[in-house]
Formats: structure tokens, C-alpha cells, sequence
């Protein structure tokens, strides 16, 4: 091995250092941004003979897409059954009607599998909001109590 | 031997990065409340009852000339509580001064949880019990205790239902 062949590797080496730093700097990839208004989201004590489905304040979902080329998908997935204590209520009974339609879809809620709640391509800036009405499905049947659960809104690109 | 040169090598590192970019993704919760309070809802078929007039020797039983009552008992109760119908008259069967003890009404049930039983004033009286919410059908048939002993009159009694869980 000579000198100048010592030189020309520790440039090569010095060069692909550069193009890593740069490649580094040019994959910024999509941001994402989702806000849910109100946090909580309350069904009211209703006669299901009255009221057969309960339908809970508008959720105001307000989301934006950045530096985003391909699809984008707003999923939501519950954390498991309406609860209250021993005694719970199958989350499939929970559906929603979500405007505007496109971005956004009606549904069915699932613990199980997250649901698509609104999709597109591209990006979506300055944000742009949704509007979510949840609605339960009433019945006698149900065991008295005041159930709970977690919804998991998630904002995702490929 | 071929031995790869450091700009190779950098090419790869690059190629990986760009595989292993993670896709994006940002979530929120939000927090589901449903109040499913107790309530209880009592309906029946016929909100009255008449008995015809009948001779005592061969019509000792009169039956309520409207048939049986059905009684609808829809109730959103606690895990495993028991939800219970009562009845309780507000007086004895009166008319005028006169008077029939109001034990003369006896009911016989049909349905699940309906039992059979004779009307009081003073202490309501088990219609039918369950466990649970639900929503549950039965019927009642009232007869009248006939006997020679009663003044004549047309009497009349409310009846108080009751449908609770603890």
C-alpha cells in the first residue's frame, strides 16, 4: 500500500460521511398533527323506548398533514367494551356518523381492529377539522352503571 | 479478492436509511362516558278492572270481565339485583260508606317471575321479581271473592303498582 493510495481512501471515506449527513438532512419525512375537542365524550341517561340511539356531543377532530406525497389514513380503535366495573357493554355498540364526507366515513367501533375514519392523499395544510357524533346504541338490557372506556385516534402515512 | 471500496459501503448505509424510514403516525385519545343509569318503565293492557254482579252460590270466584291484564315491566337495573313488582290498594273496596276488605281481589300470574296472590292495603304485594335489566311480559287475572254478605253498591279501589330495584 502506498501513501497516495492511504490519501485517496480517507477521502472516499470523508465523502460517503457527507452524503449520509445530507441524506439524513433530506428524509424529513410527513408531519402529522390531530387534536380531538372534547377529550371526553358523554352519552346522556336516555329512555331507550324515547331514545333508542344516544347520540353524544360532536367531536371536533382537527388534523394536518405536512411533507406527505402518498395516502394518509385517520384510524380509531377502542381500548376494549364500555365498562362499569364487573359489567360492560360490547363497544360494537357504538357507531358514528363523521362529517365531511369524503375525507370522513360512518362507522362502527371495534377494540379489536382499528376502523378507518377518514383517508386521502397528499397533503392537507393549513388543518382542517372533522366533525365526529358518536352514538350508542340503547337498550334495557344493559346493567346499570356508568361505563368508560379509551378511544385511540391515529393519524397515519405509509 | 475484490474488496469493497468505502464509496460502496456509503451507498448501502444510505439505502438502509431510506428502508428503515419509519412511517408517520400521531394519536389522541379520547375518553368515552356513558351514564346507564337505573329506570323503569310499567305499562298494562288496561288501567281497569270490573267485576260483573253474580250469585254467590253458583258464581263464588267472579272474573275481572276484561280477561287478564298483561303488565310490560321494563327495568335497567344493577349486576345481578332483583327487581321487584308490587301492588298495594289505596283502601278497601268502598262505596259509599260500605265497604269490602280489598283482600277480596285475588290475582292468579302467568309468565316468568309472576306469582300468584290476594291484594292488601296495608303491604304491597310481590306481582312478579326478576334479576337484572331486561324487559319482561306477564299477566295478571283478578277474581272476586263473591259473597251474600256485601251490601249492595258499586265499589271501586285504586291499585298502586310498584316496580323498583334496589
Amino acid at each position: 500500500m502506498t501513501c497516495g493510495t492511504l490519501l485517496r481512501s480517507g477521502f472516499l471515506a470523508v465523502a460517503s460521511l457527507a452524503l449520509l449527513a445530507s441524506a439524513a438532512a433530506a428524509q424529513p419525512g410527513p408531519k402529522l398533527d390531530i387534536s380531538i375537542t372534547p377529550v371526553t365524550t358523554t352519552f346522556p341517561l336516555s329512555d331507550p323506548d324515547t331514545v333508542p340511539i344516544v347520540a353524544a356531543t360532536p367531536v371536533q377532530i382537527t388534523y394536518r398533514i405536512r411533507q406527505n406525497d402518498g395516502p394518509w389514513t385517520l384510524t380509531v380503535l377502542a381500548n376494549g367494551d364500555l365498562l362499569a366495573g364487573p359489567a360492560s357493554v360490547d363497544i360494537s355498540n357504538v357507531t358514528w356518523v363523521a362529517t365531511p364526507a369524503p375525507p370522513f366515513q360512518n362507522g362502527v367501533l371495534s377494540k379489536t381492529v382499528a376502523q378507518r375514519l377518514a383517508s386521502g392523499t397528499g397533503t392537507v395544510n393549513p388543518a382542517r377539522q372533522g366533525q365526529v357524533t358518536f352514538r350508542l346504541a340503547n337498550s334495557w338490557t344493559y346493567t346499570a352503571g356508568l361505563y368508560t372506556q379509551t378511544i385511540v385516534f391515529t393519524l397515519t402515512t405509509p | 479478492m475484490p474488496v469493497a471500496s468505502p464509496l460502496s459501503f456509503s451507498l448501502l448505509l444510505i439505502a438502509s436509511l431510506a428502508i428503515a424510514a419509519p412511517a408517520g403516525a400521531q394519536t389522541a385519545t379520547s375518553t368515552f362516558s356513558a351514564n346507564l343509569g337505573g329506570i323503569a318503565k310499567l305499562s298494562f293492557s288496561s288501567n281497569a278492572l270490573s267485576f260483573p254482579d253474580a250469585d254467590p252460590d253458583t258464581v263464588p270466584l267472579i272474573a275481572a270481565a276484561g280477561g287478564a291484564i298483561t303488565i310490560t315491566a321494563k327495568a335497567r337495573a344493577s349486576l345481578a339485583a332483583t327487581v321487584t313488582l308490587t301492588v298495594l290498594a289505596a283502601d278497601d273496596l268502598r262505596s259509599g260508606v260500605e265497604t269490602i276488605p280489598a283482600s277480596a281481589l285475588t290475582w292468579t300470574g302467568s309468565g316468568a317471575g309472576f306469582v300468584n296472590g290476594t291484594v292488601s292495603r296495608a303491604t304491597p304485594q310481590v306481582v312478579a321479581s326478576w334479576t337484572g335489566s331486561g324487559i319482561r311480559m306477564g299477566t295478571q287475572t283478578y277474581r272476586f271473592q263473591n259473597s251474600w254478605s256485601y251490601r249492595t253498591g258499586t265499589y271501586s279501589v285504586s291499585l298502586l303498582y310498584t316496580l323498583v330495584s334496589p
